[in-house]
């Protein structure tokens, strides 16, 4: 499930699960190329095994002039890495699955925002996570930094 | 060549040499540096002409100085004018090698100015060259192009019919990528509509009608005809739009007795077909060739041709040409898989999974087999891919045509 939203105003899609949501926290990513966008992940610092996380997805245009992206899939398509202190990978939105080979064009005006949100139920073992937002684009994909996240007993 | 330009850049080059060995007074000790030319150059071709009699042009052959004299014995000028070039690239003067030339140089110039004057005026001329390797005055033509046009301009011109090669040879053009516009239209090309770029899968007839065929979620609305506007490469560009979208059959739902899963959607291929707008250029069975496969480049070098249409089994190696990452090549590893479509409730039956490179824009892009030179075996229609990029699905071309009716495709 993808949720839009456009300047932070609409939000267009499906309610969320009842879930522990703590405080979010946002960790804004290394300078990007194209440097007019700045990408960032935001998941909640802590969270029971088993429970919901929600990991959302800021794209903004930190420029003052429009911005065209060329992103990817009907419906925008991204993925979310959530990896274990030792790298290995325990999730992976776009894991085994078959997307539209698309090219979506975007337009962002200047200091709008695209949100992408999902949801991932954090069945791991406790530890803490780290957890890195793609959004691929028809070149090199936009990586966010990574946000880390606890997953407690 | 055009000997004036290489003459002043020869000139240059060694008065930047001269500049750089006088202008600094100071002397070293260290070992003595590197020249920065370390080959003689060779007096340009209007002095050899001047000096040699009879020269009929210089040219390397497999490494030796080569030179066409119209009169062989003359191969002492030859040596005095050319022996420090030959010395400088390892050779004794009287290693040069001689060759008879059948006409001055002077005269080869002076017939090729006057053809490049007026063959362009003729169709299908790409160029126009004095070869020097060769004595002789050579026009290069496009395939199909008329030699007998070339020769009549010659014998005009009062060239001698001997002294002038025609050769067939491929039309110069700009680098074009799949991004561009390209016209006659191609398989592989970008399309655009609304706020979306695909490729074009590949060009077909159908009752009459000039047709191309993409993914049928490269369409305003996935499954049903509404009547889709095409643009190659981009609506922004003057004379771009291409064609409306006429067949799309609709996603039928799944139920008891049916191939399609419960509360899903499904068709057995994601093909759609568009009708070419009066006018419109394109090529039956065209598809655009870049350098090699895998490779990244989008610049399209040439063409493949549609000569046959297949299905693939596991273990083939099949290909696909996309805007996004161009000519993709890879093994067949899964055929007749019913594919779930993320973020959908759409399911895509009997579909074949590839091992090659795939990325978004790719979408309704040509999959083929290699035959044997350009000649290409259709096999369909890629629609998606792996969020990797290392696998891509595509519609078999029975399926396609088993949903937009019979089609002809080469």
């Amino acid at each position: 499930m993808a949720l839009c939203t456009w300047g932070g105003v609409a939000l267009c899609g499906v309610a969320l699960c009842g879930a522990a949501l703590l405080v979010p926290r946002t960790v804004t990513a290394a300078p990007q190329p194209p440097d007019t966008l700045r990408v960032t992940v935001t998941v909640s610092d802590s969270v029971r095994r088993g429970e919901t996380v929600l990991v959302t997805l800021r794209l903004t245009n930190t420029s003052d002039k429009r911005v065209t992206l060329y992103l990817t899939g009907r419906t925008i398509t991204f993925d979310v890495v959530v990896a274990g202190s030792d790298g290995q990978v325990v999730w992976r939105r776009l894991d085994h699955v078959t997307t539209q080979q698309i090219v979506h064009v975007k337009a962002l005006a200047p200091g709008e925002t695209l949100e992408l949100r999902d949801r991932w139920r954090a069945a791991a073992p406790p530890g803490t996570y780290t957890v890195t937002g793609v959004i691929p684009t028809d070149r090199e994909p936009l990586r966010t930094a990574p946000a880390h996240l606890r997953v407690a007993p | 060549m055009t000997h004036q330009s290489t003459a002043v850049r020869l000139l240059a080059a060694a008065a930047l040499v001269a500049v750089a060995a006088c202008s600094d007074g100071t002397r070293s000790t260290g070992p003595e540096p590197t020249p920065v030319l370390r080959t003689a150059q060779a007096p340009d071709v209007g002095t050899l002409a001047r000096t040699v009699p009879g020269f009929g042009g210089l040219f390397i052959d497999n490494g030796v100085p080569t030179v066409y004299l119209t009169d062989v014995t003359k191969r002492g000028a030859a040596e005095r004018a050319l022996g420090a070039f030959a010395q400088s690239r390892g050779f004794a003067p009287g290693d040069i090698r001689v060759l008879q030339g059948r006409y001055a140089y002077g005269d080869l110039d002076r017939w090729s100015r006057a053809v490049t004057f007026e063959a362009f005026d003729q169709g299908g001329v790409v160029f126009v060259d004095l070869d020097e390797a060769a004595n002789r005055v050579l026009v290069g033509v496009e395939r199909g192009a008329s030699h007998a046009n070339v020769r009549s301009l010659a014998a005009r011109l009062g060239v001698p019919a001997e002294a002038v090669v025609v050769r067939e040879t491929d039309p110069i053009v700009y680098a074009t990528t799949l991004q561009d516009q390209v016209r006659p239209v191609v398989a592989g090309v970008q399309i655009h509509f609304g706020n979306f770029l695909c490729s074009i899968g590949f060009n077909a007839v159908s009752g009459g009608q000039n047709s191309f065929v993409t993914a049928s979620h490269c369409t305003n609305t996935q499954g049903g005809v509404e009547g889709t506007q095409y643009f190659q490469s981009l609506s922004s560009q003057p004379n771009s739009f291409i064609g409306t979208e006429v067949a799309d059959p609709v996603y039928v739902r799944g139920g008891k007795g049916s191939a399609c899963p419960k509360s899903r959607r499904c068709r057995f291929s994601d093909a759609s077909r568009a009708a070419y707008a009066a006018g419109v250029p394109f090529t039956l069975g065209g598809i655009a060739q870049t350098s090699g496969p895998n490779n990244g480049s989008l610049t399209i070098t040439g063409s493949f041709s549609v000569t046959s249409e297949g299905n693939a089994v596991v273990g083939d190696v099949v290909n696909k040409v996309g805007r996004t990452t161009g000519w993709t090549q890879g093994v067949v590893t899964n055929t007749c898989v019913n594919t779930g479509v993320s973020g959908s409730n759409i399911v895509q039956l009997c579909q074949t999974f590839v091992n090659a490179g795939v990325g978004g824009g790719d979408s309704g892009s040509d999959v083929f087999g290699l035959t044997g030179g350009n000649s290409v075996r259709l096999l369909g229609i890629l629609w998606g891919g792996n969020g990797a990029g290392t696998q891509f699905v595509y519609s078999p071309i029975t399926n396609v045509e088993q949903e937009l009716g019979p089609l002809t495709t080469f």
